[in-house]
């Protein structure tokens, strides 16, 4: 299976360890990933508010690189999956607009067509992986270990422009934990916000809902929270001990990414995926 | 017809004499495409008179009946008991009343704060006709002009999004999603005049750049209307009104310079370029603590490769 892949801004820096468990799972899932290193940054979610064409034109140039490769986009960042599938439905949608844009990549030899799909990593594992074939790869099963599965926001909602899971109970990730033999736990937080994207601008409450999460799944007994998206895993992980202050919780509880918990479970070590570098450990 | 028992668990309260929620439970014999509403008529009707909760027009109109079932709020009469069922049709609906609204009694919630913030937030058109020639001249709406907001019109008011809402969660006095709407579409409605005064207003604290576009308003909006096109629609407007100084604001520029200089996002300065100086200096004690374990974003990134092609795109698009 080949993909072109994203590469996230977040995964360059805060959470580099996410392209380093990919990496070192590559081989053992099959998958070849090549890197989109002349994509730009997707703008998150914020570019279109300075200039929509702006947005429009990079994304769909992002967007375009893969086409020219002849392959789909994957990406492991959740903001990024839903910043990439808005251009690309409105691009799909409007000749108008895939001309505007068509006309700022032309002297590089790129077009827009449509003819690439983007997909999140979760969905890769999920669809052209295959939760049997998943299985059949693990080497030392996640047994006896209870994980909370936090979605996040942008990799089900809005549905109509992701359309796998339903975002009222979502369940894609709650496989991949089976099918490499961990344990679920049932917890109110799964589709709810992580807060990452107004940390900046309202901390306070951004602290309320990642810290809401996080004593949920506490509370459910989980030993760890897994995540498909750098962004929930930063709110949840790096914020934790201040999202947790004056909250009546008797322990912390670590965060995994997608990528570490399958690289756990085909028996990588916890160095090789960087779950050392995580704020809780 | 298509019949089976099912049971309902609803949630009471009467705060003038319960000291918490409770839930009772009832199991009747429904039919197919019968909705929750009628369910809660049956009940009151014939079990329990005192369940409380709102209805009126039973046709998705009126916006009056919204509850959360099953833990999302939608409207009692259009959504069917059916569609509701899980666990194989065995486990019991859960019928509660929306979130974030003050409970009356039972499924009755109190929907004056969202008017309030209505009222607080100009959410009327302000028309360039004074007052006295009102009546006596049209102001003409063209097709095209009122497909800008024609979705936006459909809001009920039903309160399903301010239950829905992340940020309502968490900040009582956050403006809330139906309110940025209706300020959506007051702004685009080509007989108004004061865009620039409501749009002063919703960018205050509390307001616009708050929302955490976290989507579950647009996702369970009872007449599906994409309410955060209208929220990122009202963002562009702060652009180019030039309201550029709130936190929010700043934030979107560092995506949009960064984009140009490097085409990766420099994340090591974005709270600097978001809150100044003195608004990121408790940000200090994290910075450090993330230093050690190795995760404090590089001082510079990298450029990515070509990235004049990007910065032409710029120089083309600012022509």
């Amino acid at each position: 299976m080949k993909f072109a892949y994203f590469l996230s801004c977040i995964n360059e820096s805060m959470t580099r360890e996410v392209d380093r468990s990919i990496e070192s799972l590559k081989k053992d899932l099959d998958i070849v990933l090549f890197k989109l290193e002349k994509g730009a940054c997707c703008g998150g979610s914020n570019l279109d508010y300075v200039s929509p064409e702006h947005f429009l034109v990079i994304n769909g140039r992002n967007i375009a690189l893969a086409e020219q490769m002849n392959l789909d986009l994957v990406t492991s960042c959740s903001t990024c999956l839903l910043t990439l599938r808005r251009a690309k439905q409105i691009l799909d949608s409007s000749p108008d607009k895939r001309q505007f844009v068509n006309s700022f990549l032309a002297n590089e030899g790129l077009s827009y067509t449509g003819s690439s799909d983007v997909k999140h990593l979760l969905w890769v594992i999920t669809e052209d992986l295959g939760l049997s074939r998943l299985a059949e790869k693990v080497t030392t099963p996640l047994t006896g270990i209870r994980f909370a599965p936090f979605y996040g926001c942008h990799i089900i909602r809005p549905s109509q422009l992701l359309g796998r899971d339903n975002p009222a109970s979502p369940s894609s990730l709650d496989l991949v934990v089976e099918a490499l033999g961990g344990s679920l736990v049932e917890y109110p937080s799964k589709n709810k916000c992580c807060g990452f994207h107004t940390l900046l601008v309202a901390e306070k409450e951004s602290l309320a809902m990642s810290g809401n999460a996080i004593e949920s799944a506490i509370r459910a007994e989980a030993d760890y929270i897994v995540t498909p998206c750098p962004l929930c895993h930063t709110a949840l992980d790096a914020y934790q001990p201040k999202a947790l202050e004056g909250r009546r919780v008797s322990r912390s509880i670590p965060v995994l990414h997608l990528s570490q918990i399958i690289g756990l479970a085909l028996g990588h070590s916890r160095e090789e995926l960087g779950i050392d570098r995580h704020m809780i450990t | 017809m298509e019949r089976r028992e099912v049971s309902f668990r609803i949630q009471r309260y009467n705060p003038q004499v319960d000291q918490t929620p409770f839930y009772d439970n009832f199991k009747i014999a429904v039919e197919k495409g019968i909705t929750i509403l009628r369910v809660l008529n049956h009940i009151k009707e014939q079990l329990e008179p005192r369940l409380t909760f709102r209805a009126f027009c039973q046709a998705g109109i009126c916006g009056s009946c919204a509850v959360r079932v099953n833990g999302i709020s939608k409207l009692a009469c259009t959504t069917q008991v059916w569609d509701e069922l899980t666990g194989g049709g065995d486990d019991p609906i859960l019928i509660e009343p929306l979130s974030n609204l003050p409970v009356i009694r039972d499924l009755l919630v109190d929907i004056d704060p969202v008017i309030e913030k209505l009222r607080q937030n100009q959410g009327w058109v302000v028309p360039s006709i004074p007052e006295e020639k009102m009546g006596f001249k049209e102001h003409a709406v063209s097709d095209d002009e009122f497909e800008v907001i024609n979705a936006a019109t459909d809001c009920i008011l039903c309160g399903s999004c301010y239950s829905e809402c992340s940020m309502m969660g968490v900040n009582p006095r956050y403006i809330s999603p139906p309110v940025l709407l209706k300020t959506f579409r007051m702004n685009n409605d080509t007989r108004d005049t004061d865009g620039d005064e409501r749009l002063r207003r919703v960018t205050a604290d509390h307001g616009l750049w708050d929302c955490t576009h976290c989507y579950r308003c647009v996702e369970h909006c009872t007449k599906n209307i994409p309410i955060m096109d209208g929220i990122h629609r009202l963002r562009e407007e702060a652009f180019e009104r030039g309201m550029t100084g709130s936190e929010g604001a700043r934030h979107a520029q560092a995506f949009f310079d960064d984009t140009r200089n490097t085409g990766r996002l420099r994340e090591v300065t974005l709270p600097l370029r978001t809150k100044g100086v003195t608004g990121s200096f408790g940000m200090l004690p994290l910075a450090l603590k993330m230093a050690l374990k190795g995760r404090t974003p590089p001082l510079f990134v990298h450029r990515i490769a070509g990235i004049e092609r990007i910065r032409e795109i710029y120089r083309k698009l600012e022509k």
